[in-house]
């Protein structure tokens, strides 16, 4: 999908490449329709959380309403109690909503109805913390980029309201906010992982990182931009308007439809800017993950770029890397800074449109100098809101650059999409390969026109000089790569048909380079087959050769390991991993390369306890090697060269051809 | 699960919360000179502009105030500033008589419209000097994060290999990118921040005190119970605070790892498993993040509940008192400048008014200490790992490096990881102009014996000496700028072939890396490629086979140039005619140098000058092939044999 998306525009696309070497997500443009469909999306998350959603709102929308009574008896306060004035004095309505707590007080000396009040607002404060403070909410400092913002975006929360009633919507909030975010980096976590092997080999650990960690916590703000928020805000709107038109019906119209009027400009000022908004945040955010890339690259690597003195120029590298993130980060405040100058721009010359009216009645004396600052107050609350409705789009942009990301990868073809596979049980008979030719993505060709069979119950040993496609053909097996042309059967069934679960559950794959967790010993071995009991661990390690130097080890099979294994050597770590390939009893074992990294006594046991495991028929064990005294137990050895099958048989058989590849191989080894 | 969370907020937790007293913080903000200093004018720069901006307005706002409100809307005369200000001449101008006529209302208009100019030049200006100080202030931020930053990736880098074993690459790309983004917080939020609050604090204090002593005492007696509580919740809140960082920073360590995994994940049908576990890491971290947030919701609810309780009560006194018409405590001494000498409408909303001002501040400051406990938690952390001593360092008075060398040494060389003794007594020469095999089973610490040679580690007894000068009297730099060495782990960085060769040796020409990948063997296979030394590798150079990223990783210690080459297991994934083919070339072009290859394969050793065996921490053996061979019952002999004897048995 990416080379299509990025077909039409390979220049713009290889730019962008080099710079942050993407060589996965590469066409970074949205158009308003895709960012409206990234949208409708993002709202369908709120579907996992429908209970805290609703107690969310209905806790924001409950706290609306006590709040209108406080404008009101602070007028009651000055006006009946302070000023001593009888009520109905004036022609000033009071809102029918405040006409039980009128008819409570009215008659009662001034302290009395102080002291009314003194204890409503006790209640208010405990219940609702009104006139405690600003509301609740916690957010913690945050750096001036993105990576950093995300933690207080994942958790972000609050109340307009304080008090017990503050503290449950701030807890469901927080909650929710959570639940969104996580719902949807656990569903690209889970996706990154099973991405094909050919999209892995160029898809950066760090942009993984990136956007499992930054670019997904913007979801929940996308939520609540389309829902909670405009809703809030044309609630308050219709609040403001209906009290309006109580007190200052007369004028207000005009007034209210200027205030209007900065909806449809603000948006048309800002519409245009969308794609600017959109660019500038994925090109930050792109920036941000190749900095995350150069951290996360040196780290892992250290003893690489220690031995090799880079050092220096891994830090340049990083340094360099960081300013331009950082550097892009200001480019995307920048055209923020600039819109939002722009809204403001508008305000004010509505506001100023407005204090000519207005001013204009007074010196008329039409109206008199203490209704400006009322209708002032008034008028600028319509106009936020307005304002706040006509930059909805343009708010939006940000978060669905981020999205944007996420949602790349979700949508990325991964294996199990392809394999909507029929079950097998059991493999009993093995693998055919028909003619088969693999290509990749880039063009390369790895493999051409191989015919074999690799029965169950047989060690068939590939051999081939270093290039040859050896590895390139194990992949083929389980399915890590797809034929590009001709067939892959198992029991006589097209690999791409069956379900792919049963099949990998059926393959034990051990690597050439050897990776294990930061973790136990056994948790390693456990990831493989979680239900291994100890004495299967046991068998395994024992099996692969490593059961003395676990002994050894102060904790024995419980030693948690360093940094991808660092405190074993690399032919113990190697060990390992085979006995992570044992471990797990499969049908087919492919070893690739296992004995490079051993010494001859080490891989004579190791042979030996395969040679236990492939004992019985029901077990096909496939070995890449180059070591003659692992190759030339197998029963069947294959010898390929430049991607075709050169030489099929037994070592005796191969042995025995004049000239024949594998023959002139052995002799040169033999030496 | 709302309420469950509540209790659990609530319960007691044992563990201690992190140390940070007074002179911690102070310490670890003296810390932060080194990166602050090179833009303290900036910083400076921001915080008066700020402040000027802000007071600016605030009297040009007066100004105007009075100019609407008073002249436009009610119709009195200029002053004479205002009149120039707005360039009216003195028909506009007050008399300062009693009796003056009010104005007409088109010199009202006048006065309005040209205010109206004045509000639109105002306008921009405010406009403008926001969008400035805001993308100022970011890019002073920046400068003062990317300094951080980058010190701290040059301090991880230098660490020993015996500190990277322990730590998670996680856990250092969240140092550098998260814990360090605190110190942009330092300056405005946790120093000067605070402190314009306590100024505002004091202010309203005394403004309230002046109206009613009595009320200014009740607002320091309400305050009381506010610190005590603050200092009761502070050990919870920065236990937290730790605890989410932690959290976090484990969670982007599983990343890292699981992504760095991935084949493996994979090849073991894990994914689910993998999944799970992530989202158990999630959820942690999540919690972390909720619990902090919840410790800081719920003082802040109790310090407003308080600071609220305080308000009411006093405005209800103050009403009392407003009725009864009482003096206020300063009385008939105001009288002649603002009519609060008793209690009026006037001098209640004014006096509510610091009240509410008092208890608001103290409410923020309690705020801002929620916050900051969190920035110098995540400054501790991030300065942890700048202040981690590399175990190998550079000598005060380091020696010249010798060249051209003749001989490396080790001489009784003992090492251990943890308890794990590795070397016991090492005792090796080696010449220019000889390759040495370095042989031993798996484990036997053969690439420890080699990375001492790059001071990869320093032994814990003995000396590695080149031509008599002890490794650590050599400054780190030179010892590695003079020795090469391809790893046993082939790592590949992403980029181009020709980067990936020309990695560690700056200004090396493409002829250079050309030659570079001739010796080792990778030539062939390269300009097979597409785009031959311009092909991009994928991540960790996934498009190879190991073969070739083991003979790139060669040429990459190669076009170095250096006279020290170490090879680890040069051969282990080539097939033999190309091993015999590199051998070949690598001999040659060692003539002059110091080469040593581990190896485990007979047909690479026999290659090799000397063999040193490598076994129980010590040189078991060294000679030729054919003088280890002679000596009946050797150990050499011994693994010789093994090798031919697997390779025969059928």
């Amino acid at each position: 999908m990416s080379e299509a998306a990025a077909a039409p525009f390979p220049a713009e696309a290889g730019r962008e490449r080099l710079r942050y070497d993407d060589r996965v997500d590469l066409d970074t443009r949205i158009t308003s329709a895709q960012a409206l469909a990234l949208m409708g999306r993002s709202l369908k998350l709120l579907a996992l959380a429908p209970g805290l959603f609703a107690a969310k709102f209905a806790l924001g929308f409950g706290v609306v309403w006590p709040t209108l009574l406080l404008p009101w008896i602070g007028k009651i306060i000055i006006d009946n109690v302070l000023l001593g004035r009888p009520f109905g004095e004036t022609e000033v309505r009071y809102p029918p909503f405040m006409q039980p707590i009128i008819d409570a007080v009215e008659g009662l000396a001034p302290i009395e109805i102080m002291l009314f009040f003194a204890v409503l607002y006790v209640v208010l404060l405990l219940v609702l913390g009104t006139r405690g403070g600003e509301g609740t909410g916690a957010g913690l400092f945050e750096g001036a980029d993105a990576a950093t913002n995300a933690e207080n975006q994942i958790s972000s929360g609050g109340s307009e309201a304080g008090g017990l009633w503050g503290i449950a919507e701030f807890m469901v909030n927080v909650r929710l906010t959570q639940r969104l975010a996580n719902a949807l980096r656990t569903r690209l976590f889970a996706r990154l992982t099973r991405l094909p092997m050919t999209t892995l080999d160029d898809q950066r650990i760090g942009d993984s990182i990136y956007r499992v960690l930054y670019d997904a916590p913007m979801v929940p703000r996308i939520c609540y931009q389309l829902t909670l928020e405009p809703f809030f805000i044309f609630l308050m709107a219709f609040i403001n308007i209906y009290l309006i038109q109580y007190t200052y019906g007369e004028v207000a119209p005009e007034l209210i439809w200027i205030a209007w009027a900065t909806f449809p400009l603000a948006f048309i000022i800002t519409f245009p800017a969308s794609a600017l908004v959109r660019r500038t945040n994925q090109v930050k955010r792109a920036a941000g993950a190749a900095t995350t890339n150069a951290i996360e690259e040196t780290m892992d690597n250290v003893q690489a770029v220690q031995s090799l003195g880079g050092m220096k120029r891994e830090a340049e590298r990083f340094a360099e890397r960081s300013r331009e993130s950082f550097l892009r980060e200001r480019y995307a405040l920048a055209v923020g800074i600039a819109l939002l100058v722009l809204v403001l721009g508008v305000m004010i010359a509505a506001a100023i449109y407005m204090t000519i009216l207005v001013s204009d009645k007074i010196i008329d004396g039409e109206m008199t100098p203490g209704d400006f600052a009322v209708l002032f107050g008034l008028f600028w609350g319509i106009m936020e809101t307005a304002t706040g409705i006509g930059s909805f789009w343009i708010r939006l942009q940000e978060p669905v650059a981020a999205l944007r990301r996420v949602f790349f990868f979700l949508d990325h073809p991964v294996d199990e999409d392809r394999v909507q596979g029929e079950a097998i049980g059991p493999i009993e008979q093995g693998f055919a390969l028909e003619d088969v030719g693999f290509r990749y993505p880039d063009g390369r060709e790895a493999l051409a026109g191989i015919d074999l069979e690799m029965p169950v119950g047989e060690v068939v040993a590939i051999v081939g000089p270093t290039g040859s496609g050896k590895t390139t053909l194990a992949y083929l097996l389980p399915a890590f790569l797809q034929a590009t042309s001709g067939r892959v059967l198992v029991d006589g069934r097209d690999v791409e048909t069956v379900d792919l679960d049963a099949l990998r559950g059926q393959v034990a794959y051990v690597f050439q380079e050897h990776r294990l967790l930061s973790a136990s010993i056994r948790d390693n071995l456990l990831l493989a087959r979680p239900n291994a009991t100890e004495a299967e661990s046991e068998r395994a390690l024992a099996d692969s050769a490593c059961m003395e130097f676990v002994r050894q080890l102060p904790d024995g099979i419980d030693t948690v390991l360093g940094q991808s294994g660092d405190t074993l050597s690399v032919g113990q770590q190697q060990r390992l991993c085979i006995a992570r390939g044992l471990i797990r009893n499969a049908r087919v074992l492919i070893l690739d390369e296992p004995t490079a990294a051993l010494d001859p006594q080490t891989e004579h046991e190791l042979v030996q306890g395969l040679r236990r495991r492939a004992g019985d028929d029901t077990r096909l064990v496939v070995v890449i090697a180059h070591r003659l005294s692992t190759i030339r137990h197998a029963d069947r050895i294959v010898f390929i060269e430049d991607g075709r099958v050169e030489d099929i048989g037994s070592h005796e058989e191969l042995m025995a051809k004049a000239g024949g590849a594998y023959r002139s191989f052995v002799e040169l080894q033999g030496g | 699960m709302i309420v469950g969370d509540l209790l659990e907020a609530l319960a007691k937790s044992e563990a201690e919360p992190p140390r940070l007293d007074a002179r911690k913080f102070l310490r670890l903000s003296g810390k932060t000179w080194p990166f602050i200093r090179p833009v303290i004018k900036h910083v400076i720069t921001l915080l008066i502009a700020g402040a000027v901006s802000g007071v600016f307005l605030a009297v040009l706002g007066l100004v105007a105030l009075d100019l609407f409100n008073n002249k436009v809307l009610v119709g009195e005369r200029l002053q004479p500033v205002q009149a120039v200000l707005l360039g009216l001449d003195e028909s506009y101008v007050t008399s300062g008589a009693e009796d003056e006529p009010p104005v007409g209302a088109d010199e009202r208009r006048t006065v309005r419209d040209r205010l109206i100019v004045w509000f639109g030049i105002g306008g921009l200006v405010i406009l403008g000097s926001i969008a400035f100080l805001a993308y100022y202030g970011t890019w002073v931020r920046h400068r003062i994060n990317q300094g951080l930053r980058v010190a701290m990736i040059e301090r991880a880098e230098h660490l020993s290999l015996k500190y990277h074993s322990h730590a998670r690459v996680g856990d250092a790309v969240f140092r550098v990118y998260q814990d360090s983004a605190m110190i942009v917080n330092l300056v405005e939020e946790a120093i000067v921040g605070p402190l314009v609050m306590l100024y505002a604090l004091v202010v309203a204090l005394v403004m309230v005190s002046l109206f009613s002593p009595q009320i200014g005492i009740v607002c320091v007696v309400v305050a009381a119970p506010m610190v005590w509580l603050t200092v009761k919740w502070t050990p919870r809140i920065r236990r937290r605070a730790l605890a989410n960082r932690r959290a976090n920073s484990d969670l982007t360590s599983r990343l890292q790892e699981t992504f760095s995994a991935i084949r493996v994940v994979k090849a073991n049908r894990a994914e689910g498993r993998i999944l799970s576990r992530f989202n158990d890491d999630s959820h942690r971290a999540l919690n972390a993040a909720f619990h902090l947030r919840l410790e800081m919701v719920l003082l802040s609810a109790l310090v407003m509940t308080l600071g609220g309780g305080m308000v009411i009560a006093t405005e209800f006194v103050l009403a009392q008192w407003t009725i009864e018409g009482r003096d206020t405590y300063l009385g008939a001494a105001v009288a002649a400048f603002i009519g609060f000498a008793i209690w009026n409408l006037g001098a209640f909303t004014a006096a509510r008014e610091q009240i509410g001002e008092a208890a608001g501040t103290g409410y923020g400051m309690v705020r801002v200490w929620c916050m900051i406990q969190d920035l110098f938690i995540g400054l501790d952390r991030a300065f942890f790992l700048l202040d981690l001593e590399p175990e190998v360092a550079d000598p005060p008075r380091p020696a010249q490096f010798p060249t051209p060398i003749r001989q490396v040494a080790w001489r009784d060389v003992h090492f251990a990881y943890e308890d794990n003794e590795v070397l016991r007594g090492v005792d090796l020469v080696a010449e220019a102009g000889t390759v040495t095999a370095i042989v031993g089973a798996t484990g036997s610490g053969k690439s420890t014996l080699m990375s001492m040679l790059l001071r990869l580690y320093d032994p814990d007894r003995g000396a590695v000496e080149f031509d008599g000068v002890d490794a650590r009297r050599l400054r780190v730099d030179d010892v590695r700028a003079n020795t090469a060495i391809a790893l046993q782990k082939n790592v590949l960085f992403a980029g181009t072939v020709a980067d990936n060769v020309g990695y560690a040796a700056a200004g090396k020409s493409l002829a250079d890396v050309r030659a570079a990948a001739h010796v080792a063997c990778a030539d062939e296979f390269i300009e097979a490629m597409d785009k031959g030394y311009r092909a991009e590798l994928g991540e960790r150079g996934g498009k190879l086979s190991t073969g070739q990223r083991q003979r790139l990783s060669i040429a990459r210690a190669i076009v170095r140039d250096t006279p020290i080459l170490i090879l680890d297991e040069p051969t282990a994934s080539l097939d033999a005619r190309t091993e015999q083919r590199l051998l070949e070339r690598i001999g040659e072009w060692g003539r002059e140098r110091i080469v040593f290859l581990i190896t485990h394969r007979l047909s690479t050793i026999r290659n090799a000058d000397r063999i040193a065996f490598l076994e129980d921490g010590r040189i078991a053996e060294y000679g030729t092939h054919d003088e280890l061979m002679a000596r009946p019952g050797g150990r050499y002999r011994a693994f010789v044999e093994a090798e031919a004897a697997s390779s025969e048995a059928a």
